[in-house]
């Protein structure tokens, strides 16, 4: 396995899904035992418990035809990944799901010494004849609350509580911002980097000071409810990340993007019984059900709601992309020239900030 | 800067200072009395977890806050007869306090995991807490001006009352103290509960005030801070105060820098985070300076007390 | 009625070592009764735990991967436990051993050799040194306690970690995630066998405990700091500075920290992430105790917290026992040791309270 760029893989098609196929366990009465390595904990209501929910559904529609096994608290990397992996390997699963980025080089590993066992990992881009990737486009959800911020937000100023300056994490937020300046071409998007994906009180304070500092919308992408929690006691209104919290934000979380994995879960798993899995890297949409836009608050207008759709059909129909240009970066220099529709591998190694970002890293 | 983002800067300094602040009152009565106890992460995490799950349960923050504080002295009970009646290595034992309560507050909680809990009431009326000016002063949660009060009545307890003196001799010199007739392990058993409420106290604060929703770990290590406040402050309470308000500024600034930008964001946001714990050495370094060779550090601090008659 | 500790004229050799098997079956047995009250299988939680980590091969290699840095770093510790020197802060030169031997493998990224490694893992132990000589530094000339210091340290140290693979060392191929790129094969701890997991660290936390044991019971420096930590007056009669075995034994202990670090990151890990640090140095702690503060103890001590973190995942695969329950195992483990350590050097008599006010 070379590591290749992301992009150059992306480009270079999923050449790898002509692979042969591996035996199936069709014939066996046998449970498919599915194994998830799991970043946190499910309790963290943000990645892990949207990963949790996918294999809740998974075990629900698969019934007594799969075995579905959780690891929590793996880690973001390091030993501990290829460990869990390998014990889930030696334990008999013959599915195993690696579900954050940094279980990366531990899935390519730990699956070349487990040749009859499925990997699939989340996120990554590397792939082997027993390994593949999955992946959401969750931009496209950016893309309909960063509208509903345009319309909605008095002062064009929200604040965007992020954790680490990878290319998802830049992509979400340019695609926020971009579809906000098509409703108001001055708003503003404060970004600041916290290094964690889940600390609650360090979200919260981060909250906090966005809006002091005068920031009228909270979005995050990092996985705690804390800044939806406090954004329903100071009356801001914010999104929700990763999975519903409008419990924690009954009359401000506007909606939530909800990472919706149990499609892909059963897809898979469905097809390892058959006999008919590949290594693909699939990257589900609105359109396939990857990621999910709950229902509106009742306090978003209904001419709102109805931007907000527009956006939102447009991407499941593919007349529209947020990231067609023009677009300029947030020195002002062409970012992408005028009616080009970027290729996924763009996306995928995006690190360049879009106009009307104020990052502090 | 307006008059108003700086009382907003001000509001927050305080709220994140005064959950350390009732930990760090806590732990200095239980270092006074001569014992050092490392868990008070551990129970803060024990108390987060029992008063949310009580004032979720039963819709009354106040009886959860009392549930945490009896949950944080229950917890230092542990350590309590561990290192005074057992006399087992005080940092041993609080090291395993802390890494107890991370696991036994992440199982205890799994059940309250996404639930939300009522907030406290204002403890002025309305018009003074939600006035924009005048909130820095009356719209705080009551256990902001608890920690406060608790404070002034620990100052007080040390230096004005009788109980507060043996309490110092006991951490003083323990011999004496035990030939002139106190019950030096008494005292110590005392403080340690009390040191353990306050940090289960403290814990709730995060759980039903700064962030009120359960999530595991959520202290995410403050009860260190609170640790090294006490030693920041030099065993005293007025110090203490400033010390957790200088903590907090330096938490807010944090932040804050990142979204103001300008000159606090041109310095890393990692050095902001390891600043408390640099000054605190710094400080110690001072102190010792100053006293040459004579600590200020209570005498007996995390020694087993053990009378051979 | 009450219980009053007497003295014992020796410490009870019996004890010595029933006391930590005691501690461990006690932990079994109240980890099972704990488990089965909130639901779980208790007993089958337990055996899995405790028994299946030993009696399954697969597992031997993890405990071995998991166990060498807890003894390299826990031989350190209890060397420094034994001079009473309360070095709390091997969390933090444990990462800066790793921070110093990435630092070699950053620079020597397109070179080969054989020389390659050793630089690395020399560069670990200098920078776990390096960070244990400021506590030494501060108890030796301005009396500074040593355990506040080391404590405060290792927040600092994870910091610096967070800011470097954030700003210089992010690997430039890396989508700005915040980890340097992989070790190159000259900067990796070599395989004992192709085919395993088991690492050259762990032969390595061995040899450094049986050449740990064989200082501390047969040579003068281990004399002096058993002699320097049970009996500072007799100390100072014998002409030992109390300073110098500060000095020494910080610095041996911060080195060993630091050898661990520079081991897990060469070895298991072979690059540096943010989720590097994972309380091994805490854990250490504990390893330590449970050791005896004896490094042939320690390695006992340290197969065992192997089991109990090897245990807890095989009760997540295999029965759905949250993460949770390590750390409930692992502080009633520590708790009942600690509770059983006192039979040792006491005997628990009951006495009567009247009895016990007429002595005060």
């Amino acid at each position: 396995m070379t590591i290749a760029t992301r992009r150059t893989i992306l480009k270079g098609g999923l050449a790898l899904a002509a692979l042969p196929v591996l035996p199936g366990l069709a014939f066996g009465q046998e449970k498919l035992k599915v194994g998830f390595a799991y970043l946190a904990v499910p309790g963290d209501f943000g990645w892990t418990y949207a990963h949790d929910q996918g294999a809740n559904d998974l075990a629900k529609a698969l019934g007594d035809k799969v075995e579905v096994t959780k690891v929590e608290n793996v880690g973001e990397a390091g030993p501990n990944v290829e460990r869990v992996l390998r014990e889930l390997a030696q334990q008999g699963h013959k599915l195993i799901f690696a579900t954050t980025f940094g279980h990366m080089e531990a899935a390519v590993k730990v699956s070349a010494e487990f040749p009859d066992v499925i990997f699939e990992h989340c996120t990554g881009y590397m792939t082997g004849p027993n390994l593949g990737t999955y992946n959401a486009r969750f931009y496209e959800g950016r893309a309909v609350i960063g509208t509903i911020a345009g319309h909605m937000s008095k002062k064009g100023v929200a604040g965007y509580i992020a954790s680490f300056p990878i290319p998802e994490v830049v992509m979400g937020m340019n695609a926020f911002v971009i579809a906000a300046r098509k409703v108001n071409p001055a708003f503003v998007l404060k970004a600041a980097y916290l290094s964690t994906w889940f600390d609650p009180a360090k979200e919260g304070a981060q909250a906090q000071a966005f809006i002091d500092q005068g920031c009228d919308f909270i979005t995050q992408h990092t996985d705690s409810p804390a800044p939806v929690e406090l954004c329903e006691r100071l009356g801001v209104p914010c999104f929700g990340q990763a999975s519903d919290m409008s419990a924690f934000g009954p009359t401000q979380c506007l909606t939530s993007i909800v990472d919706n994995w149990g499609p892909h879960y059963i897809k898979t798993a469905e097809a390892v019984i058959a006999g008919t899995w590949a290594p693909a890297q699939p990257w589900d949409g609105l359109k396939d059900g990857g990621l999910v836009i709950t229902p509106y608050n009742a306090t978003v207008p209904a001419d709102v709601q109805a931007a907000a759709d527009v956006v939102k059909n447009g991407q499941i129909d593919g007349s529209f992309h947020i990231f067609t240009g023009p677009l300029k970066d947030k020195d002002g220099a062409e970012f992408v020239a005028a009616g080009v529709t970027p290729d996924d591998g763009f996306l995928l190694g995006m690190q360049t900030y879009v106009e009307g970002i104020e990052v502090i890293q | 800067m307006t008059i108003e983002f700086a009382i907003a800067i001000i509001f927050a300094i305080v709220l994140v200072a005064s959950p350390i602040l009732l930990a760090g009152l806590g732990e200095l009565v239980v270092e006074k009395a001569g014992v050092l106890n490392l868990g008070v992460e551990g129970m803060m995490l024990i108390g987060a977890v029992t008063g949310f799950a009580v004032t979720s349960s039963f819709g009354s923050p106040w009886l959860g806050t009392l549930a945490a504080a009896m949950a944080g002295a229950t917890a230092s009970m542990i350590f309590g007869f561990l290192t005074l009646t057992l006399a087992a290595n005080q940092v041993a034992t609080g090291l395993a306090l802390t890494i107890f309560g991370g696991g036994f507050s992440a199982l205890a909680g799994k059940a309250f995991l996404g639930k939300t809990v009522p907030a406290f009431t204002q403890l002025f009326p309305s018009p003074l807490a939600t006035d924009p000016i005048w909130r820095v002063v009356f719209g705080y949660s009551p256990l902001v001006y608890f920690s406060l009060a608790m404070c002034i009545g620990v100052a007080w307890f040390l230096k004005s009352t009788r109980a507060g003196l043996i309490l110092r001799a006991v951490g003083e010199n323990d011999l004496s103290a035990h030939s002139i007739g106190y019950s030096v392990t008494g005292v110590r058993y005392a403080a340690v509960a009390f040191g353990g409420a306050m940090a289960g106290i403290a814990g709730s604060m995060f759980s039903l005030v700064l962030t009120p929703i359960w999530a595991e770990g959520l202290t995410a290590g403050r009860g260190w801070i609170a640790l090294a406040l006490v030693v920041f402050a030099a065993w005293k309470p007025y110090r203490l105060l400033v010390g957790a308000y200088l903590f907090g500024a330096v938490m807010t600034l944090e932040v804050h820098a990142k979204a103001a930008g300008g000159v606090f964001s041109a310095l890393p946001s990692e050095l902001w985070a390891a600043l408390p714990y640099l000054m605190t050495i710094i400080v110690l370094v001072i102190i010792s300076l100053r006293r040459s060779g004579n600590s200020v550090a209570p005498a007996c601090l995390g020694k087993p007390f053990l009378p051979t008659i | 009625m009450q219980l009053r500790l007497e003295k014992r004229a020796q410490p009870s050799r019996t004890m010595l070592y029933a006391a930590p098997i005691l501690a461990v079956l006690l932990t079994m047995v109240v980890g099972a009764i704990l488990f089965s009250v909130i639901g779980y299988d208790g007993i089958g939680a337990v055996l899995e735990i405790f028994t299946r980590p030993l009696t399954n091969p697969l597992k031997w290699q993890d405990l071995g991967v998991k166990a060498a840095p807890l003894i390299i770093i826990g031989v350190g510790l209890s060397i420094a436990y034994r001079a009473n020197v309360w070095n709390i802060g091997a969390e933090g030169q444990y990462v800066a051993g790793a921070l110093g031997g990435t630092a070699v493998a950053l620079l020597t990224m397109k070179m080969q050799g054989p020389w390659i490694l050793p630089a690395m893992i020399l560069f670990g132990i200098l920078a776990g040194m390096a960070l244990a000589a400021i506590p030494a530094f501060l108890k030796t000339q301005f009396d500074v306690n040593e355990i506040l210091t080391t404590l405060m340290l290792n927040y600092a140290v994870v910091q610096l970690l967070y800011f470097l693979l954030r700003t210089v060392w992010k690997d430039p191929m890396g989508f700005s995630f915040p980890k340097t790129p992989l070790f190159t094969a000259s900067q990796s701890l070599p395989y004992l066998w192709p085919g395993t997991i088991l690492h050259w660290g762990v032969p390595i936390a061995l040899l450094v405990a049986v050449l740990a044991w064989f200082v501390m019971s047969r040579s003068v420096f281990g004399f002096q700091v058993r002699v320097v930590g049970s009996a500072p007056h007799a100390a100072r009669y014998g002409g030992f500075s109390a300073k110098r075995a500060i000095w020494l034994v910080m610095l041996v202990s911060g080195g060993l920290a630091g050898l661990a670090g520079v081991l897990e990151a060469a070895g298991p890990f072979r690059q540096l992430v943010p989720a590097f640090p994972t309380g091994y140095g805490f854990t250490a702690i504990i390893v330590a105790f449970l050791g005896r503060l004896n490094p042939l103890g320690v390695v006992i001590a340290g197969i065992v917290l192997a089991i109990s973190y090897v245990g807890g995942e095989v009760a997540q695969t295999t029965m759905g026992l949250p993460s949770a329950a390590t750390g409930i195992f692992q502080g009633m483990l520590l708790f009942f040791l600690l509770a059983g350590d006192v039979l040792v050097r006491y005997r628990v008599r009951a006495v009567s309270t009247r009895a016990s006010g007429e002595t005060a």
